[in-house]
């Protein structure tokens, strides 16, 4: 297993290679976020422990910009700042998890390798289907550079279809995915939705992108409509 | 209150009594002088005009009387002599007035005055009489009055200045609420002024002032605190990492011995990181205490040349020493050793080339200063030199606590002198710190000082 550990402060990185060396993995270290950026590009690593104060690009930047380079390794935060404000930036910005120091070194041990179990699957924070733009954590989508205001529930049900862009959801799949046990008890909520979405994500905009397959389901496209 | 109605109300009443009196005994005066006018007008006895005088106004009472107190002309039809017998004697001399209860009807109180005079060759004594009724039931009639109003008046009195004060109080009241609310977790809270431009609007502004500079020092203490808890936490992490490696991963000895080596340096660290927080949070509360001496700067000199030219040597920098103006400070000397010392750490780490550690005197001061000839310090960062936790890269691969100038600027501050930094001409850096002459001349040089 490939690792890369990001922490300028020289000792504390020197243990956590030595640590994770005795088991038997494989560890590079840098003390800055420019280099980081570079090694991770060029080499895939199984997992990345990425410290929050770092000099020049801190953590929460160096991470965004990995995800957007395409970087999927599961990412680990390191860091004494332990306000939750910091926690949700850290989480928000695309890591996978966040330990406060000081940590115990058994639980960076059980974090590591539960995160490397998960593996580099493709996960943005942000939803991008076509020129659609869908952010979980602020609940705003965009097409283009306009921005659609919708409801929880319309909301909800987008996000279900562009998390599977161009697979055909049947209602039944829509209903689990975008209403929980307590759904207002129609027969065609599904339907009424769509008309719903379709009326602020395609109508304004002259495009067709929530298509409807008969006996099926309905679709959004790939290409978002565009 | 309740005194001063009392008072007003007996004011009155005595001053009408006064004035009732005056009036009544005017009138008799006047017809006393009357009667013994008509008196004399004829030339025996009571002449007609006085007669009918005397019965002409029945509701007023008139007489005549002898020395002996005997009706003067039996002819008066006036009933009995009026004036008592011991009154008698004293009328014969001068006026006097007698105040009878009941005369010509009981329960009717009369003023009777007896003047004396002269006719023909006579000592008669005139007496006219006046009832005292209207008198006596003015004043009861106000008394009563007063009995009754001036309770009442009180109360309403008393009722309309509870009301304004309490009216004028409550400002004062739901400041006190206020103020009772106010702590060091609920900080934010200001005490509600009353619009109106009085006492009591200034009082709260000034304690609303007060809690605002409570408020910042307040702040002030919780960043620190924040701040000195956050730069603990990676030393410590580094230390516990290195424990839990070593009783993980120690299986020979050697490499036990070598991971506590390690734990120990870093407890070292961390020690030292909390000895200069505690400098810095008394330097704050200005409980830094300094013992003040004085301390000739040649023989500080040579204690840090001992010091630290042996560190200096395996760096491979030199220290050079130069008191220019060789005068004694009033300094503590373990302090100022600090001082310089760290001075000197930074010179090593961040600067390079030889160290100057030279003294120079302005007017009735001193300062020492430690330059070297790096790069100095970066422009942005030379105005938050002194802050505390502030590094030049913000990187934390030295050894650094980042208060390392903070200490120096506490320590000269509590010498009541100041720290500055400056990059010089020449590149590199000059920080120095400013303190007092001595008053006093030094007492004998100690050879090499403690550490």
């Amino acid at each position: 297993m490939r690792v890369l550990i990001v922490e300028d402060h020289v000792k504390m990185a020197a243990l956590i290679q030595r640590g994770l060396r005795k088991e038997a993995m494989a560890v590079d270290v840098t003390a800055n976020g420019e280099d980081a950026l570079w090694m991770a590009a060029a080499t895939e690593y199984d997992a990345i422990i990425l410290d929050v104060m770092l000099p020049g690009l801190d953590g929460f930047a160096v991470c965004r910009q990995l995800r957007e380079k395409g970087v999927w390794a599961p990412i680990l935060m390191l860091t004494a700042r332990d306000a939750v404000r910091d926690r949700v930036a850290g989480l928000d910005s695309g890591a996978d998890d966040y330990l406060i120091k000081p940590f115990s070194y058994a639980e960076l041990l059980a974090r590591l390798r539960a995160l490397v179990r998960r593996g580099p699957v493709e996960r943005p924070a942000e939803l991008h289907v076509g020129d659609l733009r869908l952010d979980p954590a602020g609940r705003k989508v965009w097409r283009g550079e306009s921005e659609i205001a919708l409801s929880p529930k319309e909301f909800s049900l987008l996000e279900t279809f562009m998390r599977r862009p161009g697979e055909v959801l049947s209602r039944f799949q829509l209903l689990e995915h975008a209403w929980d046990y307590e759904y207002e008890n129609r027969s065609n909520v599904v339907d009424s939705y769509i008309r719903l979405l379709r009326r602020k994500v395609d109508q304004p905009f002259g495009v067709s992108s929530l298509e409807t397959v008969r006996g099926a389901g309905y679709r959004l496209r790939e290409d978002g409509g565009r | 209150m309740a005194v001063v109605l009392c008072a007003t109300g007996l004011f009155l009443y005595l001053r009408l009594e006064s004035e009732l009196n005056q009036s009544i005994n005017s009138d008799l005066e006047s017809r006393a002088h009357q009667l013994v006018g008509e008196v004399r007008v004829e030339e025996s006895g009571l002449g007609e005009a006085a007669r009918s005088l005397l019965m002409r106004r029945p509701e007023e009472f008139a007489q005549v009387l002898t020395r002996s107190g005997e009706k003067f002309d039996p002819r008066q039809r006036t009933g009995r002599p009026a004036l008592p017998r011991a009154d008698v004697r004293r009328a014969r001399e001068d006026q006097i007035t007698v105040d009878l209860p009941g005369f010509r009807r009981r329960d009717d109180p009369e003023r009777l005055l007896a003047h004396p005079f002269r006719f023909e060759n006579h000592h008669l004594i005139a007496v006219v009489g006046a009832s005292l009724d209207n008198r006596d039931e003015a004043l009861s009639n106000l008394l009563t009055l007063l009995l009754i109003g001036g309770p009442v008046a009180l109360l309403l009195a008393s009722l309309a200045a509870y009301w304004t004060v309490g009216a004028a109080l409550r400002p004062v009241e739901a400041m006190r609420r206020r103020a009772a609310e106010v702590s060091a977790s609920e900080s934010q809270q200001r005490l509600p002024v009353p619009p109106a431009r009085d006492e009591l609007h200034r009082l709260g502004e000034t304690l609303n002032q007060m809690l605002d500079r409570l408020e910042t020092a307040l702040q002030r203490e919780r960043a620190f605190v924040d701040d000195a808890s956050h730069e603990l936490r990676t030393p410590l992490a580094a230390h516990k990492a290195e424990l839990e490696l070593a009783l993980r991963y120690g299986s020979s000895s050697e490499e036990l011995r070598v991971a506590i080596a390690s734990a120990i340096e870093e407890a070292d660290r961390l020690s030292q990181l909390a000895e200069a927080l505690l400098v810095i949070a008394r330097s704050d509360k200005g409980k830094l205490i300094v013992n003040l001496e004085p301390v000739e700067v040649g023989d500080l000199f040579a204690t840090m040349r001992d010091r630290l030219s042996a560190r200096a040597e395996r760096d491979g920098r030199s220290l050079v020493f130069d008191d220019a103006s060789p005068r004694a400070i009033e300094a503590d000397r373990l302090r100022v050793e600090q001082a310089l010392g760290n001075l000197v750490e930074n010179a090593l780490r961040h600067g390079a080339g030889t160290v100057r550690i030279w003294s120079r005197a302005t007017d009735g001061r001193v300062e020492l200063h430690v330059s070297d000839e790096g790069q100095g310090f970066p422009p942005e960062f030379l105005p938050h030199a002194f802050e505390r936790f502030r590094r030049a890269d913000t990187a934390r691969s030295g050894d650094g606590t980042g208060l390392g100038l903070a200490i120096v600027k506490a320590i000269a501050r509590a010498h009541g002198g100041r720290a500055t930094a400056r990059n010089t001409n020449g590149g590199g850096a000059d920080v120095w710190i400013e303190l007092a002459v001595a008053s006093r001349q030094p007492g004998p040089a100690r050879a090499g000082g403690r550490h």
